[in-house]
């Protein structure tokens, strides 16, 4: 019973909501709405344009023809004296508004909606014709509410040609750009995998070049409006791919389509915006050679493999590579079937460690955590280990001591029993050095992985460790290659010490990327550990040769605890502020953060977005080449634009979160916000001064 | 290279949702979820019966619209009539508009003389997601067979106004009408339209 007085006045509450559209708004409206024209009168017997014109609440939206995942189109409905007629109600093309997993296709801020108004001839030059219109829209933001106007506009006839309306002459030349025009090229689409590809035959916009295209149907159903759109230029015009909507979602149903009706937007180079009307027939999605549109497993499975075998030459594996390819060597191409056990080894070793990472990944991201490739570089621990490891590789390879044992198959094969296990584990070795360098290669394919189902997706990692274990497997499997490797020498000893270097390279680089995670301490840390390592080898090796003695050999067992010791204590010191950025001239950077964006695109800003990380070697390389120099600052500084950067050398979960926004598993990753959008403009991983320059829509100088 | 990272992303951005879209005419996906007494509802409970799902949200408009008009519950009343199962789901997330526990439900079906079989929350979005629930409403229906036979719009008068509502054909009236003659269902599917699900 105590019940009763709740749903009382829930009753009568829902009662009263679902009567207020025949009632006056107690609220204001979200929406200001009126009716302008675009001259001061108009003629007997002649055309003006009149606009519904919209100012819409900040941070709502109204609809455009067809309103995405959810929404309602405005509408307009005309009383108009006798002779007086009015042409359709028309749509500027609109933008797509995420809303959770959704996205609408709408208008924010001001929209004008025009219409063209026909007044007869017999109209009375001196008089004032009256239009009246009502207009019905649905604005929402987090919640949707019904509106509704009566507009009206006395529209004075006049003898002689009308001025333009001052006020409104800026508003309706946005209004009318932003008209779409019937497209002057063909269109068709196809329906592939889910997957619909609609492809233009525009050798012009291809050849201006295009920053951005997007796609609006103007019927709901035939794409997942919240997928996203994958743009491609062709030889003679560009394709757009993206998800299937329930009318395409079976062969059969897509074969009973015969056209798509849609707007494309499409921004050039230029940074020029024009929205085309086109009507796409089935037909080829693409002229020429577009596999790559609509990419199979196997197709995905073929670049896994060929990013691996890219991996090959990354700074990061290629020494691990060339003491293979030297241990083979020394053998004299002698033992073809040793070598090629060795082979299948390393094959093993490198396919097994990749397939054991991806599984952690899969696991850790079945687990909800925000994790990206490149993680094991994320921890301090790990990262003074590997320096520790490259360092004393090094000095391997310049003879201060030899691995008679177990260790030495970690870099060096010699073809005897025991070699298989140790050429397993240098395929292991290889794999986990390579997990850097493949993050900024390889981001697209693992994100694509880590969503497929967990067959494809392992079998997609033991397709990039298949590839970077070829080129070393080949060597073993075809003898004639081997043989023709050169007969061993002096030069291999010459050859190994010079290897040393690539080595200490990768050490003073890891270390490097140590002090920005775990700050000056750990780096003070590392380089004792480096030195009493240095010490502790030097003395192994002169008790290898039977020099030292017991004493020798406590104190290198000594020095080994201490390098244990140091790598406990690394983990506990975590960096002070990690931001990557060295003094450099270019743009000055804020750090990354979502509230920070989220203000400076609520504010209209421009904003570049730079995500990076110390370890990622394609990142520092990018900001050296196209981020730093004092003519990108000015540039930057010139339009106003707002350089947020965000550090990834340490997991962040805001990061991960963005870079997933974006289909990346990885960082770089490089976005820009124009003034008054949402949505970025995505550019390329490998960057130059130009394309930065280009993206920001500042004239890119000739020496660039 | 370029276009090999190109093509990399464009397989990356085509991935992107992992779940499988429900498509009208095959198995509509199975889900387990709570309902508004705290008990656990399995799709799998109503085996052999028709059952109509039903998104809602109590302060979106077009929601108002049916519930007001008594549309829904004309309906909802039509199909239990004829042995269907009527399943109201609720996904919006806490904090959004429509989020509602069990008591706040119950109180809301019965102030408006709703009669659903049973009210399922939903605010993580699951089962919303698993059917690629848009708007409220969101109707779906499923056959005996566990079949997807209707998804859509309740009717096909995209407005807000329930002054519409007189010369709409209700497509979820239609859909089950077929299935209990025997007939292939005539519409199968239709835009849905109203608010955006509260994810």
């Amino acid at each position: 019973m105590r019940r009763l007085p709740v749903l009382f006045v829930a009753a009568l509450a829902a009662a009263g909501l679902a009567g207020a559209q025949d009632t006056a708004p107690a609220h204001p409206l979200n929406v200001q709405a009126s009716l302008v024209a675009e001259t001061e009168g108009v003629q007997p017997g002649d055309t003006v344009t009149v606009a519904l014109r919209f100012q819409i609440r900040e941070h709502w939206h109204t609809y455009w023809i067809n309103p995405g995942d959810s929404g309602e189109a405005t509408t307009l409905d005309w009383t108009l004296p006798e002779g007086v007629t009015a042409g359709p109600l028309q749509f500027p093309y609109p933008q797509r508004i995420q809303v959770g997993p959704l996205v609408n296709f709408g208008f924010s801020d001001t929209v004008l909606h025009l219409t063209d108004i026909k007044v007869p001839d017999n109209a009375t030059v001196g008089q004032s014709i009256p239009l009246k219109a009502h207009a019905v829209w649905l604005v929402c933001d987090d919640i949707c509410v019904p509106e509704e106007a009566s507009v009206s506009l006395d529209l004075p006839v006049v003898a002689a040609p009308p001025p333009p309306n001052p006020s409104a002459a800026a508003e309706f030349a946005a209004a009318r750009a932003a008209l779409p025009m019937p497209s002057p090229w063909p269109a068709s689409f196809a329906v592939q995998d889910g997957k619909v590809t609609l492809a233009l035959k525009a050798p012009e916009l291809a050849a201006a070049g295009l920053e951005s295209a997007v796609l609006f149907p103007v019927k709901g159903g035939f794409i997942k409006n919240a997928a996203p759109q994958a743009v491609e230029t062709t030889g003679d015009g560009l394709t757009i791919a993206t998800e299937t909507g329930r009318r395409l979602s079976t062969p059969e149903k897509a074969q009973a389509v015969d056209a798509i009706d849609a707007v494309m937007v499409v921004t050039g180079k230029d940074g020029q915006t024009k929205a085309f009307e086109l009507k796409a027939t089935p037909g080829p999605a693409v002229a020429s050679g577009g596999d790559g549109d609509t990419l199979s497993v196997w197709t995905a499975l073929g670049f896994a493999f060929l990013g691996g075998l890219i991996l090959n030459l990354m700074p990061c594996v290629f020494p691990v590579l060339s003491m293979k390819a030297l241990a083979l060597a020394k053998k004299g191409g002698g033992a073809t079937s040793a070598a090629r056990a060795g082979g299948f080894a390393y094959t093993a070793g490198v396919v097994l460690s990749f397939l054991a990472l991806g599984g952690v990944l899969i696991a850790i991201r079945g687990a909800g955590e925000a994790v990206g490739w490149g993680f094991q570089l994320q921890s301090p621990v790990i990262v003074a280990a590997l320096a520790l490891v490259f360092f004393a590789i090094g000095l391997n390879l310049m003879g201060v001591f030899e691995v008679g044992t177990n260790l030495q198959n970690l870099g060096n094969t010699t073809g005897k029993s025991d070699g298989l296990s140790g050429s397993f584990l240098t395929g292991v070795l290889a794999a986990v050095v390579a997990a850097p360098c493949t993050a900024p290669f390889m981001g697209g394919a693992i994100f694509t992985a880590l969503t497929q189902p967990i067959p494809v997706a392992l079998a997609i990692f033991g397709a990039l460790g298949l590839g970077m274990a070829a080129p070393y497997l080949a060597l073993t499997l075809s003898p004639g290659l081997v043989r023709r490797l050169p007969k061993p020498g002096l030069w291999m000893e010459r050859l190994k010490q010079v290897l040393a270097f690539p080595m200490f390279g990768s050490t003073a680089w890891l270390v490097w990327v140590l002090s920005l995670m775990a700050g000056p301490q750990a780096l003070a840390l590392s380089l004792a550990a480096l030195i009493v390592t240095a010490f502790g080898l030097w003395l192994w090796g002169i008790a290898q040769r039977g020099e030292g003695g017991w004493l020798a050999r406590g104190t290198a067992i000594v020095a080994a605890l201490a390098v244990i010791a140091a790598l406990v204590v690394v983990p506990g010191m975590t960096a002070s502020t990690a931001v990557a950025a060295a003094e450099t001239s270019g743009p000055k950077s804020e750090p990354y953060s979502p509230a920070r964006l989220d203000a400076l695109l609520k504010e209209g800003k421009p904003v570049f977005v730079n995500l990076t990380a110390a370890w990622c070697v394609t990142c520092l390389v990018n900001e050296e080449v196209a981020l730093s120099s004092s003519s990108l600052a000015s540039a930057f500084e010139k339009a106003g634009i707002v350089y947020l950067k965000g550090d990834w050398t340490n997991r962040d979960a805001d990061i991960s979160k963005l870079l997933e926004q974006h289909g990346r598993a990885g960082v770089p990753l490089y976005l820009f916000y124009k003034p008054g959008q949402t949505a970025p403009a995505i550019l390329p991983q490998l960057l130059t001064e130009g394309i930065v320059l280009d993206a920001i829509g500042a004239p890119s100088s000739p020496s660039s | 290279m370029n276009r090999f990272i190109n093509a990399l992303f464009v397989a990356s951005a085509l991935a992107f949702p992992a779940f499988a879209a429900p498509i009208v005419g095959e198995a509509a996906p199975a889900f387990t979820g709570t309902d508004a007494d705290g008990q656990t509802v399995n799709l799998s409970d109503y085996a052999g019966k028709t059952v109509v799902l039903e998104w809602t949200n109590e302060g979106c408009p077009y929601v108002k619209k049916h519930y007001g008009s008594g549309n829904m519950q004309k309906t909802q009343a039509a199909a239990e009539a004829d042995g269907a199962v009527w399943l109201t789901i609720i996904s919006s997330a806490e904090g959004k508009q429509g989020y509602a526990t069990g008591e706040h439900a119950k109180a809301v079906a019965a102030a408006a003389k709703a009669t659903p079989s049973d009210i399922i929350l939903d605010p993580k979005g699951e089962i919303g997601r698993a059917y690629e629930a848009q708007t409220t409403p969101h109707m779906f229906v499923i056959d005996g067979s566990g079949k997807l036979v209707y998804a859509g719009g309740i009717d096909d008068k995209p407005t807000a106004d329930p002054a519409d509502i007189a010369t709409a054909n209700n497509l979820v009236l239609a859909a089950l009408d077929d299935l209990k003659n025997g007939r292939p269902v005539a519409t199968p599917e239709s835009e849905p339209y109203g608010c955006s699900v509260k994810y």
